[in-house]
């Protein structure tokens, strides 16, 4: 039974048996011709691709651009697949059909160690899980953009859907012209023969979409004219000129603006309220207050006629804040617990073992030596730099209200559920426009702010509403990366290498409070294992004999929250440094060390490799700069890094400078290597914001960082020479946005060791 | 009040602004000027940077009061599509944006330095683009600009 409430973790076993997945039927991913809605003569082909009268090829997009290059990326498939140029494919939002929903990042909450889920050689287990797990996302259609998944969901999805508009295209020329249809040719959207005939899609739409076709196959690696390209993205343009739409720029005819205040401290609530003197200011119009909205806490709003004037409002109110009833918050007390209760479960081997081999103290026993580390990272903040806003508008009355929402979100069928509720109608009321995200970074795989923009448009009669949060909001009450302890242990034989590895880590589980507030419908009575809270650490490549990689789901009351890369944010330190230690107590080169506990993991190796021979490993370098490496796989892709690292003001002071990153990734196929490297590139400097200054504190109950003075970004100062070299792979292309991240903050702790001589065991790193 | 913005003379309704009102403020929720963006409201982040009379400004700190009489210049003015300001080009051409958020802030500071340096070195570049992006295109960035004061210098 264990093992089946593991299979299910990821999505929660109570959701499984609720809807009976043995008695679902399979449900095919293409959709059918009358999916999309047309108008103006479109002809629909399947759930994803519609055809308009002049040949243009509008595709049903399911996936929220924040950055990451998703829309780009997804339109090369489909383009690809049908022989048109980017400029031939317009995008159209996907609606709310189960279609759209996301497969594959519910395979990837799985908790199946990377050696029993090798694509081709999945144990059957393995194979079960995620043949349940996909069932039933299918059937529950969750339309979330995160956990890397967009290709990897896409990826044969959409070639399939276009191979199949294909198909029924060149069948229709062919029956319309009577000519054999392997003697047609498609030229950016034009179907011709060589004998003259030649006409656009648009001429064949109506006769493809009842066009029967059978056997139809994808194109071979060998044919693809656009999959593999630096294609320029589609986005770019519109994000040079001021003309992309964020969520934070939509302007509707006669709209206001809403201002939220929260109390300062986290899960607190308004009391008695004055707002006499923020109703004497211009431009104010009206406080609503705000009950809970899929994770919110109990705030105000204050409404007026610009952001300005309603942040007026929201300063000059006067209340009288309730400290929550669970008690005040402290992150350093906190921090205490998480250590006390990965100490008591380290000793007696409790918590959740995601990952047993072996026997772990019988290895111990014929131990030469033995290392024990504890290490430690804080609470972190997303602070993308859109702010968090939504706007929303109610018209009608009683059965015929109607919602309208503009949100910047990863989750828009979560946006429409809790608009539904804010609203008090029904769900088939609600439509959700999905805008450009100012940046996600799993911040926008929550929804309270929608909630909170369509209880303000509740009272301000039919006007639209932007409800924007202040930047001190953002940072005050975000859903933080939980803060985690590891304690990691490891025999070693005489000869130095590792016989055992034991780790015993604690920190709150995200994916059970996430399920929650933002998909209540999985959210089970009991909390399943996590496999976000041990990621990176149970699921090591690394040949060490016996091991037991366990974890202690804690309950801080901090609202917690999906931050880019998840838990191989911090476990990827914790595991690539310890690695490093136990290189040091072997007395071996860290690229050889590893490299010798990879003969297993030939993929891995390779990625090593490639980034120590790119970066010059073992090669002299300046006096006072020296490098660290580490290796992680996250999101089914590998990531090595290599950062040369100096201390400009001395030895023992002042900040770290990091000169060069040199990145190896195996991410499976690649799409467009442009955007990959983008994606690295920017992982990096995430990842060395957070090693570097990225920590937030609680005391006395409230978030002490307010806004960037107190929670630096890396500045374009600060940034190094990144590059990026990519393992060619004839695999499904797996994560690209998340993979980069992980391996930062261990590569530059390890250059600091090499540098100094001194061990950084807790993030941000400072001597 | 009267505002020039982009070469044009605009009038602001009296009951509509304020003299202590942010000139960000005035261009995105008066004006209907989305290209600039709020990212922090401290004059932290930069993402407001406009041009006042040529000098980068962070308009979310900068009164309407302080730009009376002095012509601002935003994102929306830069270039056009046909003739995109130089800057424009190299952004596209190595590929800069990534959730494109805090691109015109960068590219309007952008512009004030190569109005002023025509060739700016790495260290140039890092003192005066001091704009947060929370993607990482900062690489990008510097390279864009060398490659549009290349441009620019071929030009004249």
């Amino acid at each position: 039974m264990k093992r089946r409430a593991l299979i299910l973790s990821g999505l929660g076993a109570g959701a499984a048996l609720v809807v009976g997945w043995g008695l679902m039927p399979p449900r095919s991913r293409q959709g059918s011709a009358d999916t999309l809605p047309v108008v103006g003569g479109e002809i629909g082909l399947n759930g994803w691709i519609k055809v308009a009268a002049d040949g243009q090829v509008l595709l049903a997009m399911n996936r929220s651009e924040m950055g990451q290059g998703v829309h780009t990326a997804l339109a090369m498939l489909v383009a690809d697949e049908l022989d048109i140029s980017l400029a031939k494919l317009r995008l159209i939002q996907a609606g709310p059909d189960k279609l759209y929903g996301n497969v594959a990042g519910f395979i990837g909450a799985l908790p199946f160690h990377p050696s029993d889920s090798e694509p081709g050689r999945e144990t059957r287990t393995v194979k079960t899980g995620q043949w349940l797990v996909a069932k039933l996302a299918r059937e529950l259609g969750i339309n979330m953009t995160g956990g890397s998944s967009s290709v990897a969901d896409a990826w044969d999805v959409l070639r399939l859907a276009a191979a199949t508009a294909r198909a029924q295209l060149l069948g229709a020329a062919s029956l319309r012209w009577k000519l054999p249809v392997d003697e047609l040719v498609i030229t950016d959207g034009i179907v011709s023969h060589g004998s003259g005939p030649s006409a656009h899609f648009g001429e064949f739409a109506k006769a493809a979409a009842v066009t029967p076709v059978s056997s139809v196959t994808v194109k071979d690696a060998k044919d693809w004219k656009l999959i593999g390209t630096p294609a320029p993205r589609i986005d770019v343009v519109a994000k040079t000129n001021g003309t992309a739409t964020f969520g934070i720029d939509v302007r509707l005819p006669d709209m206001v603006y809403a201002v939220v205040r929260h109390a300062p401290m986290l899960g607190g609530s308004p009391g008695a309220t004055n707002a006499d003197a923020a109703m004497k200011l211009a431009g104010v119009e009206r406080v609503v207050r705000l009950g809970s909205y899929a994770g919110s806490i109990a705030a105000l709003a204050v409404v007026g006629r610009s952001y300005w004037h309603a942040k007026r409002g929201a300063d000059a109110l006067q209340v009288d804040w309730q400290a929550p009833p669970a008690g005040v918050l402290d992150s350093g007390a906190i921090m205490q617990s998480l250590e006390a209760a990965a100490h008591a479960a380290a000793k007696d081997q409790g918590g959740f073992a995601f990952y047993s081999r072996g026997d772990v103290p019988a290895a111990g026993k014929t131990a030469s030596r033995h290392v024990e580390q504890v290490y430690r990272a804080p609470y972190l903040a997303h602070a993308p730099m859109e702010p968090i806003n939504c706007t929303a508008r109610i018209t009608g009355e009683g059965g015929a209200r109607r919602v309208e929402v503009w949100a910047p979100t990863q989750m828009p069928g979560a946006a429409r559920a809790v608009a539904a509720r804010a609203a008090g109608v029904h769900e088939d009321a609600v439509t959700v426009h999905v805008t450009y995200l100012g940046g996600g970074f799993g911040r926008r795989l929550d929804v309270d702010f929608v909630g909170q923009a369509v209880r303000v448009a509740v009272e301000t009669q039919g006007r639209p509403v932007q409800l924007i949060w202040p930047r001190e909001e953002d940072l005050t009450h975000d859903f933080y990366r939980p803060a985690g302890v590891a304690v990691m242990q490891a025999s070693l034989d005489a000869q130095g290498q590792p016989t055992s590895l034991a780790i015993t880590s604690a920190g709150d589980a995200i994916t059970p409070r996430w399920m929650e507030r933002a998909i209540p419908l999985l959210a089970g009575p009991i909390d399943t294992p996590d496999k976000t809270t041990s990621e990176g650490l149970f699921d090591l490549p690394y040949g060490v004999p016996n091991q037991r990689i366990a974890h202690v789901a804690t309950h801080s009351g901090v609202p917690v929250g999906f931050w880019r890369s998840v838990g191989h944010s911090h476990n990827a330190f914790f595991s690539e440094c310890f690695i490093d230690e136990l290189a040091f107590e072997a007395k071996v080169d860290p690229v050889a060390f590893r490299l010798g506990l990879l003969k297993d993991a030939p993929r891995h190796a390779a990625v090593l490799k490639l980034a120590a021979d790119k970066a010059g490993w073992g090669t002299p370098l300046p006096a006072g700069r020296a490098r660290g490496i580490a290796l992680h796989e996250s999101f089914g892709s590998i990531v090595a890094q290599v950062v040369e690292v100096s201390l400009p003001n001395g030895p023992q002071s002042g900040r770290p400078r990091v000169h060069r990153v040199v990145c190896a990734a195996d991410v499976g196929v690649v799409v467009n290597p442009g955007i990959v490297a983008q994606q690295i590139e920017g992982a990096v400097v995430f990842g060395l914001s957070a090693a570097l200054f990225g920590r937030i504190d609680i005391a006395a109950g409230a978030v002490r960082q307010r806004n960037f003075p107190d929670y630096p970004l890396l500045t374009l100062a600060d940034t190094p020479r990144i590059e990026t070299h990519l393992v060619p792979s004839t695999r499904a292309p797996s994560g690209v946005g998340e993979p980069g991240t992980p391996p930062v903050a261990p590569a530059l702790a390890n250059a600091m060791f090499a540098l100094t001589g001194q061990r950084l065991r807790e993030l941000p790193l400072t001597l | 009040m009267e505002l020039s913005v982009n070469g044009q003379t605009r009038t602001l309704d009296d009951a509509a602004v304020d003299p202590g009102m942010p000139l960000l403020w005035v261009l995105r929720d008066v004006l209907n000027l989305t290209g600039t963006k709020f990212g922090c409201g401290v004059a932290a982040c930069g993402a407001c940077t406009v041009l006042v009379d040529g000098q980068a400004v962070r308009s979310c700190v900068t009164p309407l009061s302080a730009v009376a009489g002095k012509p601002v210049r935003t994102i929306e003015a830069l270039g056009t599509l046909d003739k995109p300001h130089a800057l424009q080009a190299a952004w596209v051409a190595h590929q800069v944006p990534q959730c494109g958020y805090c691109q015109s802030g960068m590219l309007m500071a952008a512009a004030a330095l190569l109005a002023k340096n025509p060739n700016p070195s790495d260290a140039d570049i890092a003192a005066a683009i001091t704009n947060l992006c929370r993607c990482g295109t900062y690489p990008r960035i510097r390279d864009a600009i060398k490659t549009a004061a290349a441009a620019l210098r071929t030009k004249t």
